[in-house]
């Protein structure tokens, strides 16, 4: 269970760069939810999804999972609870090691690690298995190195590694936006594979409408560090691309008009 | 050829240099000044203790021990108060220079009489060799003195080597391995980068200190300006150890580091004798570094058929 309460962040505060990239965010999400996170350009999404996973601290608000009061918790600290898998295919792995070191370090997130061989053969042969379940013929390349491999092939692995010891939180960072169609269609069937069978609690940020209304449970829709709207249950499974577009279309409009005026006008007609 | 085994056993004693130096700028990619101050911090260390009548074991080991802690403070300087890398190091190799010398209380500390790893060395070589004073070596007339150095350093070498190359290969290791090759993935799987930094450049520093230490005894003092210009040798036995063995798995590395230690002493060695102004080697080292990293990059553009426009950013 995650629970956001009034997340505040303002970047570069009292400089002519200030943004105010969250400003009062809650939420409160079931396990084994799977949400989705819309939203327009600098809407705050990523800086949301970048909060829950520590990559910095919130100014004020507090962040429950499962649990634990991770509101101060490191980025680090926060991987124990966490998986993630990143917009950028080369984030999440590390390039020189091969594909069987990857995987024993993810068998190993947020444990200590010692002076054990990182790879033995049980180890061997269960990644062998998982990777095998990608159905890219990588689990005969265990000791290339993913540098070598494709976006889309170490997309999926980071996605493997992710959910190897099943996270309390799953965090999808537009984790398809930079791949091609097909590996981007591959690597989408395989989060919906993994997510309904460990169900897995999940947060994911995309910018495909396609991807928005075919994935998860529940969605919500940003902007300007706020959520505009929380769809669920049958208005989740009933919502279209063209809803979603014609949200974003009205929102578009109404930042024509400062925000003071767009007020009036929502209190006056709406 | 007395000449040419003493520049054998130098060149495996820099290797643990070398061995420091691939950890910290290529492991890392962590420009890692410190090595100048922490190899002289081991010598120091070392040759103070023998001096006071520490086994020559005890005083090795303090020896690693402080190079672990100068490295251990510069990753501290550069992590928890955010100080850039080169400058942490600066800042710990200039202030071992007082350090080096309050631990010897003088600028030089020679070993005249003390039992060192040395003096161990040659007294084990001279049981197992008899009582011979040369040895013939494939028609080489051999001192059993250099002879039982030289595999004594080898043996060394070799353990520590192949100790390294066990320990990238355990949980630990490999999450060293990783902190270096992409922070944010080693992050995510919940590792305190910072840490591990800490971790890693001590004990870069642990294997240069240790070095310094072996060096001492065995040229018989330690001095307080032995560490001037190791940094660059020791990138320039990295650079030449890549190029041997033209590889990027970690046991090839280690290997190659090694070699490429022996082999820029064995060059140095010749060079010198041939004439080469001792007072020009650093300036020649620190060219060779230079052609080393600018070569390939020269080499690329030269053999690129058309100019490519570089200006666009689009």
């Amino acid at each position: 269970m995650l629970e956001l309460d009034n997340l505040q962040k303002t970047f570069h505060p009292g400089t002519p760069n200030e943004v105010r990239a969250l400003q009062g965010v809650s939420l409160t999400l079931d396990p084994g939810s799977f949400l989705i996170i819309i939203g327009t350009n600098g809407s705050g999404k990523s800086t949301l999804l970048n909060a829950v996973a520590g990559t910095f601290f919130v100014d004020t608000g507090k962040i429950h999972l499962a649990g634990h009061n991770i509101t101060r918790w490191a980025e680090h600290q926060r991987a124990r609870l966490i998986g993630r898998v990143f917009q950028n295919p080369f984030s999440g792995t590390a390039p020189s090691m091969s594909i069987a070191e990857n995987m024993a370090l993810a068998a190993r997130r947020g444990r200590p690690r010692g002076f054990g061989w990182a790879l033995n053969q049980r180890l061997r042969e269960e990644l062998r298995e998982r990777v095998r379940s990608l159905n890219m013929g990588l689990e005969g390349r265990l000791d290339n190195a993913i540098g070598s491999l494709s976006g889309g092939q170490r997309q999926a692995l980071t996605l493997l590694m992710a959910s190897w010891l099943k996270p309390e939180l799953l965090l999808l960072d537009e984790h398809t936006a930079a791949l091609d169609p097909k590996s981007a269609d591959q690597v989408i069937r395989l989060s919906h594979e993994i997510i309904q069978r460990d169900k897995l609690t999940t947060l994911m940020v995309t910018h495909s409408m396609q991807q928005a209304v075919h994935l998860g449970d529940r969605l919500i829709m940003m902007h300007q560090g706020r959520i505009l709207s929380d769809l669920r249950g049958a208005d989740k499974a009933r919502a279209q691309p063209d809803d979603l577009l014609r949200r974003f279309e009205e929102i578009r409009q109404r930042d024509r008009f400062s925000p003071s005026v767009a007020e009036l006008l929502q209190r006056a007609y709406v | 050829m007395t000449l040419f085994l003493g520049a054998l056993t130098i060149g495996l004693i820099l290797a643990l240099l070398a061995l420091g130096v691939y950890l910290s700028f290529r492991i890392f990619n962590f420009p890692d000044i410190t090595a100048e101050g922490s190899i002289t911090l081991g010598a120091a260390i070392a040759a103070t203790l023998l001096v006071r009548g520490y086994g020559p074991v005890t005083a090795t080991a303090a020896g690693f021990a402080g190079g672990v802690a100068a490295g251990a403070v510069t990753g501290i300087l550069h992590t928890k108060c955010r100080i850039n890398g080169l400058l942490s190091g600066i800042l710990v190799m200039t202030a071992l220079y007082s350090i080096n010398l309050h631990v010897m209380s003088k600028s030089n500390v020679p070993l005249l009489n003390e039992t060192t790893l040395a003096t161990q060395a040659e007294k084990i070589g001279a049981a197992v060799f008899g009582g011979t004073a040369d040895l013939n070596v494939f028609g080489w007339e051999v001192g059993v003195r250099d002879a039982s150095m030289l595999l004594a350093v080898f043996t060394l070498i070799s353990v520590l080597g192949v100790a390294l190359y066990l320990f990238f290969r355990t949980n630990l290791g490999t999450a060293i391995r990783a902190t270096g090759d992409n922070p944010q993935m080693i992050r995510a799987q919940g590792v305190s980068v910072d840490f591990i930094l800490i971790l890693g450049l001590g004990l870069s520093n642990g294997l240069i200190a240790l070095g310094g230490a072996v060096l001492a005894q065995y040229q018989g003092f330690a001095d307080v300006q032995m560490g001037i210009g190791m940094v660059v040798w020791g990138l320039a036995s990295v650079i030449i150890g890549e190029a041997l063995v033209g590889s990027t798995s970690v046991g090839l590395l280690i290997t190659g580091a090694v070699m490429g230690s022996v082999l820029f002493r064995l060059l140095v060695a010749i060079a010198l004798r041939w004439g080469l102004n001792p007072n020009d080697l650093k300036l020649i080292t620190a060219l060779f570094v230079f052609a080393a990293l600018v070569g390939p990059q020269l080499l690329q553009r030269l053999t690129a058929r058309r100019p490519v426009i570089t200006s666009n950013p689009a």
